[in-house]
């Protein structure tokens, strides 16, 4: 940095400036083209999800008819059919089955990833045993190698190896995202933060092994299991391509990003109705983002563990 | 299958042997002593997890890499043999006929040469635009960052509607406005995988942008101060101060941001569907698998792929981490 340090005494020998710096124009103006600006591109970045929203409550008709800013507004004219295109997914379609669908798989898929992986991160943070640092290392190891590109292996070992099929299909969707190398090791990182003393009280007061970990490490570690919680359920309500690779004999299992799909190939479906079914698997996360803001910005800071 | 899974158990099984053997001599050693009741616990307690790694996450890993050398189809499990090479032979053979395979290669290319810088890019911008201390800042973050609550199916399915090739189509209705007669944006073998670049880069950019923000916040303001006082224009700022201090977040985000690039597929496969101005290597490596069973030659691909990701990750790190 050539900034020298000569140059940073300076400012601290400057006199102090006055607080109340007064605005000139230029700054004023420049506010301005900020705020222009960051309109014009806030706009521009949510149009298309305006667009989804307003086609939406419109009949096929009057999506098609709409034009100018109406083509981002919703149908006002015409209240009494502003709900029909999502009536008719939730009924017709059935898409609250497969809403229903995903929230028990991502359910599941939560608390077992917690206790899986947490009871991992535990002894291996916690614990002093034999091998130890062979399983570490495989953490670490399984970390960096990239594991999107064995999809094609994961079916045949599902299907062939374990040799799902009807009912326990659904074990093979959710199973491969209950294990997660990277909540593993984030789990380990954040219980070696715990001071050894409040297992030690516990021990001394006879809690066993569990016990500790229910008790103690768990509670003590709430952001980090909101987050894995947090990330598990948009990862498990997002996935598309492996419920669809599994679950295409067996419709009525399918998650609601799968059933997307077949809602668009319905003979006679309107745009507006298409519209529809994409809000209505858009809103939980929506409201997952919302609520969950604090521990999703806690994610980004993990994330950069990753390195 | 099950066989050649049980041999990869045991000879983990034996590493583990050997590794908790060399512990235990170790801790003799250095006399520590193991708690035998807490390391049973211990193990069992980890049981669940290694089980479920070793068939989700190690067992493809393994299988994707010894299937790439084998003919194995997927109807035939029984019947699989070793080709060595072979797989590789008909990959490269495809690429030299300028079939699917090469047209795959290309497309992935320009979708990574595309989306990489201006995902990045428009982040920066953004996070950048956004690092100020004024009333409404939060509003123009939410806007941003509201397309990367959006799944990518539903992403695919949305702009499929906004790029529709009928009247009614948001793009064809704007350029109705015009006099331009509807195009079908998706079906130009030359502009179709541009459109998926700008379709991804806007859905993902803002979660760039917040990674970028936080750590812009981390660089002091004193800098600023200094280089202001110093007369440094915003340019200068932007390269003395700005970038050095976002350089293990630009590592990060290149790194991730480019290998998510590589991967590319539910879009094409979702908006085209399987077309040869939009396939992508994962997509072919998906068909040839899952489509047409050939387990053997799509984990060849797959193979490849892991092989050139994993390089460039590598130089990437090399280069952006030693200056």
């Amino acid at each position: 940095m050539e900034l020298s340090r000569e140059k940073l005494l300076r400012v601290k020998n400057v006199n102090p400036a006055p607080l109340v710096v007064p605005k000139n124009k230029k700054k004023i103006a420049l506010d301005v083209v900020w705020y222009v600006v960051g309109i014009i591109v806030s706009l521009i970045f949510i149009m298309p999800i305006l667009y989804m929203l307003a086609v939406s409550t419109k009949s096929q008709i009057a999506a098609d008819r709409a034009s100018g800013i109406a083509l981002f507004l919703p149908d006002f004219a015409n209240l009494g059919t502003f709900f029909n295109n999502y009536r008719k997914v939730f009924t017709d379609y059935g898409i609250w089955r497969n809403a229903l669908n995903s929230i028990i798989y991502a359910a599941i898929a939560i608390v077992l990833n917690i206790l899986v992986n947490g009871l991992a991160g535990y002894v291996l943070s916690k614990f002093n045993f034999p091998g130890k640092k062979f399983f570490t290392f495989i953490v670490l190891f399984l970390i960096i190698v990239p594991v999107e590109t064995s999809i094609i292996p994961l079916y045949t070992i599902v299907t062939q190896l374990l040799g799902l099929h009807g009912r326990m299909t659904v074990l093979g969707v959710i199973l491969p995202s209950v294990i997660s190398i990277f909540n593993i090791f984030l789990f380990m990182q954040f219980f070696e933060s715990i001071p050894k003393d409040y297992e030690e009280a516990a021990r001394i007061d006879g809690a066993g092994n569990l016990k500790i970990f229910f008790k103690i490490i768990l509670p003590l570690s709430k952001p980090i299991v909101a987050t894995v919680a947090v990330f598990c359920f948009i990862g498990v309500w997002n996935d598309y391509l492996w419920p669809m690779m599994l679950l295409t004999p067996y419709p009525e299992m399918m998650p609601i990003q799968a059933v997307l799909q077949t809602i668009q190939n319905i003979e006679g479906v309107t745009t507006g109705e298409i519209m529809a079914s994409l809000v209505v698997t858009s809103i939980p996360i929506f409201i997952i983002y919302i609520a969950a803001q604090k521990y999703i910005v806690q994610g980004f800071g993990s994330a950069g563990l990753k390195m | 299958m099950g066989l050649i899974a049980l041999i990869i158990f045991l000879v983990m099984a034996a590493v583990l042997g050997v590794m908790i053997a060399l512990d235990i001599r170790k801790a003799k050693k250095n006399n520590v002593k193991y708690h035998f009741k807490q390391c049973v616990i211990g193990y069992l307690m980890m049981a669940p997890a290694v089980a479920l790694a070793f068939i989700f996450v190690l067992l493809p890993i393994l299988f994707s890499l010894g299937y790439a050398f084998t003919d194995y189809h997927m109807y035939y499990p029984n019947d699989i043999n070793v080709v060595g090479f072979d797989n590789f032979g008909t990959l490269f053979k495809e690429i030299g006929m300028k079939g699917e395979l090469y047209h795959a290669i290309l497309n992935t290319l320009l979708f990574v040469v595309c989306v990489v810088p201006l995902q990045i890019g428009l982040a920066l911008v953004l996070a950048l635009f956004t690092n100020r201390k004024k009333r409404g800042v939060k509003i123009f973050k939410i806007c941003f960052f509201a397309p990367v609550v959006i799944s990518l199916t539903v992403t695919s399915f949305l702009w499929l509607q906004i790029l529709s090739p009928t009247e009614s189509g948001l793009l064809n209705s704007f350029l109705g406005m015009f006099g331009i007669a509807p195009v079908d944006f998706l079906a130009q073998p030359g502009t179709a995988m541009l459109w998926i670049v700008l379709l991804s880069a806007w859905q993902g950019c803002g979660y760039q942008m917040l990674i970028f923000s936080s750590g812009l916040t981390n660089i002091r303001d004193d800098l600023y101060e200094a280089a202001s006082l110093d007369g440094a224009g915003w340019w200068q700022k932007f390269t003395k101060i700005t970038l050095p201090g976002l350089r293990s977040t630009l590592l990060y985000i290149t790194i991730t941001v480019f290998v998510g690039a590589c991967r590319v597929m539910i879009q094409p496969m979702l908006m085209t569907g399987y077309q040869l101005h939009t396939v992508t290597l994962s997509y072919y490596m998906y068909q040839l698998g899952y489509g047409s069973h050939l387990i053997g030659l799509s984990s060849a691909v797959a193979l490849l792929m892991t092989i050139v990701i994993g390089t460039i990750t590598l130089l990437q790190r090399k280069l952006l981490r030693e200056k």
